[in-house]
């Protein structure tokens, strides 16, 4: 550009103030937005990148627990009991087979699409798609058709009864979306990554590998939270989320490193909850394997590790050693026994067995559980002392599934460390770890464990629709995998959660989510 | 400068066949990797079904040849494919994250150059006295400190305790200083010694003692003597080190929440997430390519001697 000197002067001048205007009311905008509450935002450190935000394509827990302040289920579980939410009542037919569902009414969406039958037929046929991934999707598979029989009511109808159909409508992937936002703000039905939902905050920014950030959503049809916007930001390393608490840059962190847990605990400035959690974590053994098939050598390893050493020193408290093959959380779980640690008694089954000396690999993930080879070492450690020979092992999460995996005849394995959540509470979840149904390669029943009396238990419970008798089924089914021993039994995983001490109203729940929702100054 | 062209463009040429070779080994190393990444990408929860259904979406159930072919074809019409992770293509997954890397790699490099030249070229001048003892000893450390150590050490110092500077993310001027100097740590210590190496070799030379003999001030010896003549080996570090963090400096990145293209790369290894992983590693080949490419032209400048 060749403009006389003068006017180009002006013209730069003109830019420069209108830049500055600009800049100032950028400046200006969020301060005049915000509400009653001054100082209104909320920031929540959390340890993995956002894959999708797509409720149906989830995979993961925290990426759902973000999800969750957007997008609402319809129905929610408290304290064991499933209750309304979007759904306002349900009602099973005695026969099981049909679920009628009466929606709340005066809900909208974000969008202002309103939340009605439509809406929900819409979406429980989109997690049921053939052609849409729903990696979380199996147990809507049980689902004949999803029909309106009113503007606000709805019937789903059942291939057979199904006990666990109503929690499985608790979890994110059946989480409810505006349909007219699958072809909006850059959505497309498969591929939707700015969700538009019926919960307390609005979609506002995602800046993968940093953050994401939601806003209030003035419509929201219940309790309106605290705080005007909640920023999740994506910090990987457990030591620099510590960081950013303790510099005061966030106000609430998942996941310290464990080792700092007693000093967080000992800091007037932040707050710990240790929350409980349904991850059970265990090491599978080769149930097939011509020494591991026989269940002494089995018991054997479990008298022989000294889980609530381990858990006290190597885990740093945050755990708990388990009595049962599944957590307390769950519907169907009772105490079920106990290997108390003892190594003579360890000694004699090997030596009864005549297993003593035997040499074993002890296959082990690194960092995707809480202290997860560590805590390996150390059962390696014991495991010697029984005077066995063995050698631990691992390697990347991607390599570590494709090894345990694989079908029996092409697998390796003798003993693997594992940990499983399930994403509602219920045993049946648990128990598909002990089916035939689900050895390697179909599923993850990575024990190859089977017993005909399990099966016949776990196939009446899978249609029992009385509860009571469904929870003695899974109780029954329990005793006799403790006393047979597939896996060495080790622990429920803590989920830990530490926030500023300023804060309160933030608490967690067993399927290691945490509940800040409704988090707010504490006065 | 004719010469240059054409060495430059023949060196474009030739990489064609290096992109090329990149191409094919990136991808026979992925499907050798353990592994299955349906089952990976499909969770651990999925049944059979689902994980039939995700290798074939993906083609992963298709012969080699044909896979291959997808994929070279895509990248030729600039196409990279679809992240298997988010569902969105890998062409937005780089470019959101490139910019990210592109900064802190810049940044790095400039304080290593700077601090770096600096520190090399007082030491190669007060050579073994206490300065140079101090400059060398420092800059030991510098190449031998884990970075995730220095990182953690200056996020205590800098943001827990004094409160001064973000301990992570990349929001604001402020939030690149730490990482930066962290990763410029390294960079620092690495030009010190190479340029300290070079400048003592330079200054044995007859032509130094000449100039110091005419009476030029010491400030001209140094830096136009001395220095622009040590200089091509100090720009071919600088330069090797600029293309290495342009891959990523994945502990870096991870230590300081950073999005940068080290940590898109890692996770999409561990998931399995092919397209993402060929579409990075052919985007980071094609940049040390032109890396080179650029730095040959530099070479030329610096010492025009150089002719190709």
């Amino acid at each position: 550009m060749n403009w006389p000197t003068a006017r180009g002067r002006t013209f730069a001048a003109l830019v420069a103030a209108g830049l500055l205007l600009g800049a100032c009311s950028f400046e200006q905008d969020p301060a005049a937005s915000t509400g009653a509450g001054a100082d209104s935002s909320f920031s929540i450190a959390i340890g993995i990148d956002l894959d999708t935000l797509d409720p149906a394509g989830q995979t993961t827990t925290t990426v759902q627990n973000v999800v969750d302040y957007m997008v609402e289920p319809l129905v929610k579980e408290q304290d064991g009991q499933i209750v309304g939410h979007l759904a306002e009542s349900f009602q099973t037919s005695p026969d099981g087979l049909t679920i009628d569902l009466t929606l709340r009414q005066g809900v909208t969406f974000h969008d202002g699409t309103p939340f009605n039958a439509e809406a929900v037929v819409f979406n429980l046929q989109r997690i049921t798609d053939p052609n849409l991934r729903v990696p979380l999707g199996a147990p809507f598979e049980v689902m004949q058709s999803v029909t309106t029989t009113g503007e606000h009511s709805v019937r789903i109808a059942l291939k057979q009864p199904s006990p666990i159909f109503l929690k499985a409508l608790t979890i994110t992937p059946a989480g409810m979306i505006s349909p007219a936002s699958v072809q909006a703000e850059g959505n497309t039905y498969d591929s939707y990554q700015h969700p538009v939902g019926t919960g307390p905050y609005t979609f506002t920014t995602f800046t993968a590998g940093q953050s994401l950030t939601v806003t209030k959503f003035p419509g929201y049809w219940g309790q309106q939270p605290h705080y005007e916007t909640v920023e999740f930001r994506i910090v990987p390393e457990a030591a620099t989320r510590e960081s950013l608490l303790l510099a005061g840059q966030v106000d609430m962190i998942i996941l310290p490193p464990v080792s700092d847990l007693q000093a967080l605990r000992n800091n007037p400035e932040v707050n710990v909850i240790l929350g409980e959690s349904d991850r059970t974590i265990y090491i599978a053994f080769d149930n097939v394997d011509p020494l591991l098939s026989n269940p002494q050598v089995r018991q054997a390893l479990n008298y022989a590790v000294d889980k609530q050493a381990i858990v006290d020193n190597v885990l740093f408290g945050a755990a708990k050693v388990v009595d049962a093959p599944m957590s307390p959380a769950l519907f169907g779980y009772c105490p079920t026994g106990s290997y108390g640690y003892d190594p003579e008694r360890a000694k004699q089954l090997l030596a009864a067995a005549g297993a003593q000396g035997a040499s074993l690999e002890l296959f082990t993930p690194s960092g995707r559980y809480v202290q997860d080879q560590q805590a390996s070492e150390a059962i390696a450690g014991y495991l010697r002392e029984a005077g066995l020979t063995v050698k631990v092992t691992t390697s990347d999460w991607g390599a570590y599934l494709g090894r345990v995996n694989a079908p029996h005849s092409e697998n390796t394995v003798d003993m693997h460390l594992l940990g499983w959540a399930p994403g509602y509470l219920d045993a049946s979840v648990q128990m598909q770890m002990f089916r035939s149904a689900t050895h390697p390669p179909t599923g993850l029943g990575t024990a190859f464990y089977t017993n005909p009396r399990v099966e016949e238990l776990l196939a009446q419970a899978d249609r029992e629709i009385d509860q009571g008798a469904r929870e003695q089924q899974y109780c029954d089914a329990s005793k006799i995998i403790w006393e047979e021993a597939p896996w060495i039994f080790l622990w429920t995983q803590s989920f830990p959660v530490v926030h500023a001490a300023g804060v309160t109203g933030i608490a967690t729940t067993p399927t290691e989510k945490f509940d800040a929702l409704y988090a707010r100054p504490a006065s | 400068m004719k010469g240059t062209t054409a060495h430059i463009v023949r060196t474009l040429l030739l990489s064609l066949i290096t992109l090329f070779g990149v191409s094919v080994l990136i991808f026979l190393m992925l499907r050798v990797l353990p592994g299955d990444p349906a089952r990976v990408l499909a969770g651990l929860d999925a049944s059979a079904e689902q994980v039939d259904r995700l290798r074939a979406e993906l083609g992963l159930d298709q012969p080699l040849l044909s896979q291959y072919w997808s994929f070279i074809s895509g990248v030729l019409q600039g196409d990279l494919g679809t992240s298997a992770r988010t569902s969105r293509p890998v062409s937005l997954e780089i470019v959101a994250r490139m910019p990210a890397t592109l900064t802190l790699a810049a940044v790095a490099t400039l304080i290593g150059s700077v601090v770096g030249i600096t520190a090399g070229v007082v030491a190669a001048v007060r050579r073994n006295s206490l300065v140079d003892h101090v400059i060398s000893s420092v800059a030991v450390m510098g190449v031998s400190m884990p970075v995730y150590w220095l990182g953690l050490l200056l996020i205590l110092l800098f943001a827990v305790t004094l409160g001064w500077l973000p301990a992570a993310g990349a929001e604001g001027p402020t939030s690149i200083v730490l990482p930066a100097a962290t990763l410029g740590a390294f960079s620092t210590a690495l030009v010190s010694r190479m340029t300290r190496a070079s400048m003592l070799e330079v200054l044995g030379q007859d032509y130094i003692r000449t100039a110091q003999a005419k009476g030029a001030p010491a400030r001209t010896v140094i830096v136009k003597h001395g220095l622009r003549n040590a200089f091509i080996p100090v720009l071919t570090v600088i330069s090797l080190q600029f293309g290495a963090l342009l891959g990523g400096a994945v502990l870096t990145e991870t230590v300081f929440g950073w999005p940068g293209i080290g940590r898109l790369l890692v996770d999409s290894i561990s998931a399995r997430d092919f397209a993402v992983v060929q579409g990075l590693v052919l985007v980071y080949a094609l940049l040390f390519v032109l890396l080179n490419v650029f730095v040959d032209v530099l070479y030329v400048v610096v010492d025009p001697r150089i002719r190709y």
